[in-house]
């Protein structure tokens, strides 16, 4: 199966984008800075990898798991994923930690604040929807 | 050069640019979603980096890790996952929000 690990980390990083999408995250939450803050990591974490393998240090494991596609000698395909991967699930956990930690009084929080996106779809009036409680569902 | 001296100079780099998301932010310094961002990816990493070790998609010469292991995983390995959650929150906060949001 070697594609098995490339599958795990786009059905991994989909999860982060549907996450990011559904909370408000990272890149829904301004995506200019997402931009640049993702590609920037990358290529940190790559120049780091790619200095790591020059060194000896780590290599590209002998698996099935993987396709065999390199970006560079030692660089399997699969490690961009991985780093994209661990790029968006740190800012996503930032992101998240950072609304709970703000309250609910910031207008970033606010927008973000609807009990569901079925919800808001019922709703004509945006505004409505974004001005109910967190996971409350409405008054009951 | 082994993994930890390697690893010193991008947490260098790491370091100072903390220390810039530190001059800028000052009191708003959001310390605990970083604190709480770094222990969730360590816990992460602990997790999948054996499982990725152990089936075989990486190896390491053993002669340039220092020896000490969370599993079968390096320490080193851990430097990563606590570059990403100093490094890319610093980066968020050093660069100018949307004009609606706070930075």
């Amino acid at each position: 199966m070697p594609i098995l690990y490339l599958a795990a980390l786009a059905v991994a990083l989909t999860g982060m984008v549907v996450l990011d999408r559904r909370f408000r995250l990272f890149f829904w939450r301004d995506t200019r800075r997402a931009a640049i803050v993702l590609v920037a990591g990358l290529v940190f974490f790559l120049a780091w990898d790619l200095s790591g393998i020059g060194l000896g240090i780590f290599f590209r494991g002998e698996t099935s798991f993987m396709t065999g596609l390199v970006l560079a000698p030692e660089l399997p395909v699969e490690e961009l994923l991985f780093l994209t991967l661990l790029c968006y699930l740190a800012m996503n956990l930032f992101g998240f930690l950072s609304r709970r930690s703000r309250g609910p009084a910031t207008a970033d929080a606010r927008r973000s604040s609807r009990p569901s996106t079925a919800d808001a779809r019922r709703s004509s009036r945006p505004s409505t929807a974004a001005s109910r409680p967190r996971g409350g569902g409405g008054p009951r | 050069m082994n993994y930890w001296q390697l690893n010193a100079i991008f947490l260098a780099a790491v370091a100072v640019t903390g220390c810039f998301a530190l001059a800028k932010s000052r009191r708003a310094m959001p310390w605990l979603p970083i604190v709480g961002t770094l222990g969730i990816l360590l816990l992460v990493t602990a997790v999948f980096d054996n499982v990725m070790i152990g089936i075989g998609l990486v190896g390491y010469d053993r002669a340039k890790i220092s020896g000490a292991f969370i599993g079968i995983a390096p320490l080193e390995d851990f430097a990563y996952a606590a570059a990403a959650a100093v490094l890319l929150p610093s980066l968020w906060l050093l660069l100018p929000g949307r004009s609606r949001e706070e930075p």
